[in-house]
């Protein structure tokens, strides 16, 4: 029998993982519920000032602040049921490469993270933002959001496997993280806000955030996606 | 293949016999800098002490071409936390490399010594802030990406506390360590990126007179040595405690 490649490894790893999603629907359902009330705790904290001052300007930051609270929740997740079902160890056994286990963990995440934007993104706009004129550069966030998705997963997925052997894992993995992702987070607060404002002069503060987003993308995942093989086998 | 012999660091070697003419020599180079800073380094740009200037487009005031001093000491240690920073992502490296248990103390001494000059580095940038832009805080780019710097390598002790066995400690803390690293030159090149931002770049400003970069060399040399002579104590601290700890452990077999 011909020894499977390292796309088969991959791909039965992220769908075991899309497989025990859709049949629990653990992850999704409390992502999307805890993006929910994080809404909700912004509708109180902006009850009395909503109308009074531009939530366009504002936007982009609340917006991503949902999003890395949410995302935190879900990579404390990610590893806690391989954990208790010994499912590691069985994955520790085969003889993979330990890179390929990063990229489908990190992959899933992705997905994971992206179907809760789907959700939350439309909420957020309900909530907040329907008495506003729509500026035509809105689509423009979903670049931000794509990349901002994609560094988050990469960043949390080694730090979630680093915190799944500690004690207090999840003070600890948001202790880790949110320093960590706070570039790649600034720079598309900075971008989605340019987008959701879309001033004559968007585009000044859309791009190179973008730029320096992507580029903290691919050096961050790099060095991950090295340093993976020493964390997971420790 | 014989496998060649790690040469491992160990307390007692010949960098200990550095350790006190290193403390020393730090010791006056730092005072002398101290001095030299209000004695010697004329105000920016030969400004009087005796009315305001205009230094640039800007107006300054006596006080602030003081307080302006608070950079010969700010911008030294800020390049020795990130020195100190590179030595530990290497014994990082080193560690991850051969497993040694060694380089793993060693990264943990330099990451210390790295959070000593970054906290030296915040209290002086603070300073600056008060008293050059008036302000307590500002979410300036560098700033933020100091103030970052300097949340990652709290982190990085908080998540050594919270792993029992000394193996996964060892590699966890490494990859962090590696980790951080990506962030000094994110910090090192943000002033540049976002020219927006008020924090001074030397080289923006015209470069430095040779009595300003004078005293900035000898507090910096001061400041290396300073911190050199910390490390090998330290460490000769951390090796002495785990010798005797491995002592006490093979007398209780």
């Amino acid at each position: 029998m011909a020894r499977p490649s390292t796309l088969s490894h991959f791909a039965t790893l992220l769908r075991k993982d899309l497989r025990q999603e859709f049949r629990t629907r653990e992850m999704l359902t409390s992502m999307g519920i805890y993006a929910l009330l994080v809404i909700i705790v912004y509708g109180a904290a902006l009850a009395l000032t909503a109308r009074g001052i531009d939530i366009a300007n504002m936007g982009g930051g609340l917006l991503w602040v949902l999003i890395v609270f949410t995302s935190l929740l879900g990579l404390g997740r990610s590893f806690a049921h391989e954990k208790e079902q010994g499912c590691m160890e069985g994955i520790m056994l085969v003889p993979l490469d330990r890179s390929v286990i990063f990229l489908a963990k990190a992959v899933s995440n992705i997905l994971f993270i992206l179907v809760v934007e789907v959700i939350a993104v439309p909420l957020f706009y309900f909530f907040f933002m329907t008495g506003q004129p729509v500026a035509p550069t809105l689509p423009a966030i979903i670049a931000p959001l794509l990349v901002g998705t994609i560094g988050m997963a990469g960043i949390g997925t080694i730090l979630s496997t680093i915190t799944m052997n500690t004690r207090s894992k999840d003070v600890l993995l948001a202790v880790l993280f949110i320093p960590l992702i706070y570039p790649l987070l600034y720079a598309c607060v900075t971008a989605t806000t340019a987008a959701i404002t879309g001033t004559e002069l968007w585009t000044d503060l859309f791009v190179m955030p973008l730029v320096l987003a992507c580029g903290y993308d691919v050096v961050m995942l790099l060095v991950c996606w090295v340093l993976y093989d020493f964390v997971v086998s420790a | 293949m014989a496998k060649k012999k790690l040469k491992l660091p160990e307390a007692g070697q010949w960098p200990d016999k550095l350790v006190i003419p290193a403390l020393a020599v730090g010791a006056v180079l730092t005072t002398a800098g101290f001095l030299m800073a209000f004695l010697y380094a004329a105000p920016v740009n030969g400004a009087a002490l005796d009315s305001p200037k205009l230094v640039g487009d800007v107006m300054v005031t006596h006080q602030q071409l003081l307080s302006q001093k608070i950079f010969y000491f700010h911008m030294p240690v800020a390049i020795v936390s990130f020195i100190a920073l590179v030595f530990a992502a290497y014994y990082g490296i080193r560690f991850l490399m051969t497993r040694e248990q060694r380089f793993d103390t060693c990264s943990r001494v330099a990451m210390e010594i790295t959070l000593l000059f970054v906290i030296f580095t915040m209290v002086t940038g603070d300073l600056w802030t008060r008293f050059e832009w008036g302000v307590w805080w500002t979410w300036e780019p560098r700033l933020t990406t100091y103030l970052i710097l300097m949340l990652i390598v709290i982190a990085y002790f908080v998540l050594r506390n919270a792993v029992d066995d000394p193996e996964r400690r060892a590699t966890y803390a490494s990859v962090v360590s590696i980790i951080a690293l990506v962030d000094v030159p994110i910090c090192f090149m943000i002033t540049r990126l976002i020219p927006s931002s008020i924090h001074p770049v030397i080289t923006r400003e015209g470069g430095m007179a040779p009595d300003m970069a004078m005293t900035v060399v000898i507090v910096l040399v001061g400041m290396l040595l300073v911190a050199f002579a910390l490390y090998r104590l330290r460490f000769r601290q951390a090796r002495l405690d785990e010798r005797m700890q491995a002592l006490k452990d093979q007398l209780e077999d």
